[in-house]
């Protein structure tokens, strides 16, 4: 065994820059399919931690008749002396944050247009709103007790031409179905790179947002983060109580889960053309190879090596290969996705709707078990894309292959 | 010149075995290439497909004046509607064209009043082409002898709280800017899983459109519908003549949005396809390498028999040229076989995905197109390494003396 891989590598010295093409050719192919599987897991995954981030949370409770599409703010719907609630849910293992927000649909008038927004009513001290404290581009962030100042994106701020300090007139719904118009003042801006939010989002302190809308003391939900997002299920199995709904991070955005789900099903066809691009690079170069040692294949026939042991052999020098290619792909794709993890590529605003938030920018993945996987995806590949060369050169008559050429 | 073309025709074919390996090499590279490309544009096709069509259509014909207005969509009629659509219909590309109301409105109940697009279709020509006509999940599809029928969204039936056969009221305003009001029952209900698009359209029956608007016989809108994505420039090309001033765009650029994601996704493609080509490159240089540099010996006889570098340079270039453009051509022929059949079957990547319900507006099945716009930027750089891979070994054997070359083994 081990004298055929010493014959084996000695083979490919030989032919050193055949060998060393060849291989390239399973580490192009290997990092090509390292690159691909780390950009859709990098979008994917910065879609669902954008939108746990911004969105959803790991957990949300809320009431049990709340209907997130309407938006309802009648207090039959929604969650009565939420701080309470918030601080008995802080109380459970494994919540790092929970902490009371209200939703409303709102309307932006400007002498032009009327532009829809979503309010959000935050606690402005809670660590949940991290990604927008850091995502703040101009101004400050609000305090608990501000009367009339928001938080709006940076670009509906562009959109609306304004800045901090300017006023805006919103109008909302309220509990009991009528509209309430006021002047805010524009404290801060923020930008979370993640266009469709940053056009659509208004923040101002809960406390305000409850008087606005006429909600007193009751929240739309409570926003919850954990530390170990996979525990989620059974946190929730813990929050249970009669008179409320237990959302999980899964359940709230399964269209991405289903996004990412649909984009695995399209790549799996990308990675089979990949693979037989590089199979047929591998076969041929292979059989080639064979026809161009017939003579030598003859001599060691004649010298009595067994047809089995032949094949030996040379599927020892496409496993050689095959090594040295998947080693040197996997650094190769290693530093590709090193790269675009840490710039990233820039992608713009792709039109996404609330339940699907992207950022403008994706940043490459590379998970250990998609390297894993296809890696063996690749070595099999070259493995049995050199079975065939392999038993062509088994099968050569001793006789004919000497006077082969 | 044509003595070396001869000879360069016949050395390719004295190794005749050889000849093929490379053939096979290059004709399977490039059609896998052209599968790839065949497999983005019918990807596209399955995911932005239907998302097209719901949202109105690869191209869509206003009357003049509209497009200043597009956002408050004006009762414009066109003209000479029904010239137009026998235009577009004598058009290979085109599926289907057909003519459309188009209005904003208001849909109210005691639930309260929710805004709405009102778009007048013609029911029969619509259903076998709409995702909407595909998914009403309770009640049915309209028809175009309807009286007083709605088609909604499940989005607006669940704020709305009606099921099939409950009334809601449409306020509109007709041609002449009165406000028109309609009580109508819901005869469908339509769920293709994405709110924003079902809370916000409902559809009726082009004639009941007509007479709500007070639009005898016309049509603000002609939306038409192509086989693929991306074959838009020329059918409105040659729907021009047929215009007569009435304007015309494609849905890149009336949803510019999707438009871009289109191009990012294709722009990520690309450099996916840069590495593909990149490996299937690497084949081809390594094995015409190997077919030169195994002609050693054949060189030095050249070269003793007195031709000059040059000359045996140019013999070794016009071969790797016709092997090029033989490899070339079998990998076009392989790739429309691959692509063409593919195309008729399509396949069904959902089941990759462990998926076989999925959002009405993705397909599960894709079918690749022919995938030749691209065929020239991948044939093109196979053919030159083609030529590279036969002069880099032929200029080093041909300045070996000949009695060393002769001596290669």
């Amino acid at each position: 065994m081990f004298q055929l891989l010493k014959m084996a590598y000695r083979n490919l010295n030989r032919n050193r820059r055949r060998s060393i093409l060849s291989a390239l050719a399973v580490s192009f192919g290997l990092a090509l399919l390292l690159f691909i599987a780390s950009i859709v897991n990098g979008e994917m995954q910065g879609a669902m931690q954008t939108t746990i981030a911004l969105q959803s949370g790991d957990l949300q409770v809320r009431a049990a008749s709340y209907v997130e599409e309407k938006s309802s703010l009648k207090w039959a719907d929604l969650i009565a002396n939420p701080d309470q609630i918030a601080a008995q849910i802080k109380s459970i293992p494994h919540v790092t944050i929970a902490t009371p927000r209200l939703f409303a649909s709102g309307i932006i008038n400007t002498s032009r247009e009327a532009i829809g927004v979503q309010l959000i009513g935050i606690d402005p001290t809670s660590p949940a709103n991290a990604p927008i404290v850091h995502g703040m581009i101009a101004g400050s962030f609000i305090t608990p007790d501000d009367q009339n100042g928001i938080l709006i994106g940076q670009t509906l701020a562009q959109k609306l031409g304004v800045k901090v300090g300017d006023p805006i007139d919103l109008s909302a719904n309220t509990a009991n179905g009528n509209v309430n118009e006021q002047n805010f003042i524009v404290r801060g801006t923020f930008s979370t790179d993640t266009p469709s939010y940053d056009q659509s989002t208004i923040f101002m302190p809960i406390a305000k947002a409850q008087a606005f809308t006429a909600t007193q003391n009751h929240a739309s939900t409570i926003f919850i983060m954990l530390d170990d997002r996979d525990l989620s299920n059974s946190v929730a199995a813990a929050l249970t109580s009669p008179g409320y709904q237990i959302l999980t991070w899964q359940k709230m955005n399964d269209l991405v889960l289903e996004t990412e789900q649909l984009a695995n099903g399209y790549m799996v066809i990308i990675y089979l053309i990949v693979l037989a691009i590089t199979a047929t690079v591998i076969v041929n170069t292979l059989i080639m190879a064979v026809y161009e040692r017939t003579r030598e294949i003859g001599i060691l026939a004649a010298i009595g090596m067994k047809g089995r042991r032949i094949m030996s052999l040379f599927l020892a020098e496409a496993g050689i290969l095959a090594v040295a290619g998947i080693a040197v792909g996997l650094v190769l794709g290693w530093l590709i996705c090193a790269y675009f993890a840490r710039y990233g590529f820039y992608i713009g605003n792709i039109g996404t709707n609330y339940q699907f938030l992207l950022g403008d920018r994706i940043y490459a993945m590379l998970t250990l078990s998609d390297t894993i996987n296809l890696t063996i995806v690749a070595l099999i590949v070259t493995l049995i894309a050199s079975l065939y060369p392999a038993i062509l050169a088994a099968r050569l008559e001793p006789v004919e292959a000497l006077h082969g050429q | 010149m044509l003595l070396y073309l001869r000879l360069a025709w016949r050395n390719i074919w004295r190794h005749r075995r050889r000849t093929v390996i490379v053939i096979i090499a290059m004709g399977l590279g490039l059609a896998m290439m052209m599968l790839y490309d065949g497999m983005i544009d019918g990807f596209q096709q399955a995911i932005y497909g239907n998302a097209i069509k719901v949202l109105g259509g690869n191209i869509r014909v206003h009357a003049a004046g509209y497009a200043e207005k597009a956002d408050s969509l004006p009762l414009l009629p066109i003209a000479n509607d029904q010239t137009i659509i026998q235009a577009a219909q004598s058009i290979p590309n085109v599926v289907a064209a057909t003519r459309r109301i188009n209005t904003g409105g208001l849909a109210t109940n005691t639930e309260g009043a929710f805004s709405v697009t009102i778009t007048g279709i013609e029911p029969e020509k619509e259903a076998p082409l709409s995702p909407i006509a595909q998914h009403v999940t309770s009640g049915s599809y309209l028809t175009s002898n309807d009286q007083d029928v709605v088609l909604i969204g499940r989005g607006l039936a669940d704020l709305m709280d009606v099921q099939v056969g409950d009334k809601i009221t449409l306020v509109g305003r007709s041609t002449h800017q009165q406000m028109r009001q309609r009580t109508m029952t819901v005869g469908g209900i339509y769920d293709i899983g994405v709110p924003t698009i079902e809370k916000q359209t409902i559809y009726i029956s082009l004639a009941e459109a007509q007479s709500l608007y007070d639009l005898p016989n016309q049509s603000t809108e002609i939306v038409i519908t192509l086989k693929q994505l991306g074959e838009e420039p020329p059918v409105m090309a040659a729907l021009t003549p047929a215009l007569h001033g009435d304007e015309i765009e494609s849905w890149a650029q009336s949803f510019p949005d999707l438009e871009q994601a289109i191009t990012t996704k294709n722009g990520a493609m690309e450099i996916f396809s840069v590495i593909i080509m990149l490996i299937a490159g690497i084949g081809v240089l390594n094995l015409l390498l190997m077919a030169v540099y195994e002609r050693t010996r054949e060189i030095g006889l050249l070269a003793a028999m007195g031709l000059k570098p040059s000359q045996i340079m140019t013999l070794f270039v016009l071969e790797g040229a016709m092997l090029g453009l033989v490899g070339v051509a079998a990998g076009f022929i392989l790739g429309l076989i691959l692509n063409g059949s593919l195309g008729i079957v399509g396949i069904d990547y959902s089941q990759f995905a462990g998926i076989s319900d999925y959002m009405a507006l993705i397909s599960g099945r894709v079918y690749p197109t022919l995938g030749i716009e691209n065929f020239l930027n991948r044939a093109v750089p196979v053919f030159i390494i083609a030529i590279l891979a036969a002069l880099y070994p032929a200029h080093e054997a041909s300045q070996h003396e000949p009695a060393e070359a002769l001596h290669y083994v």
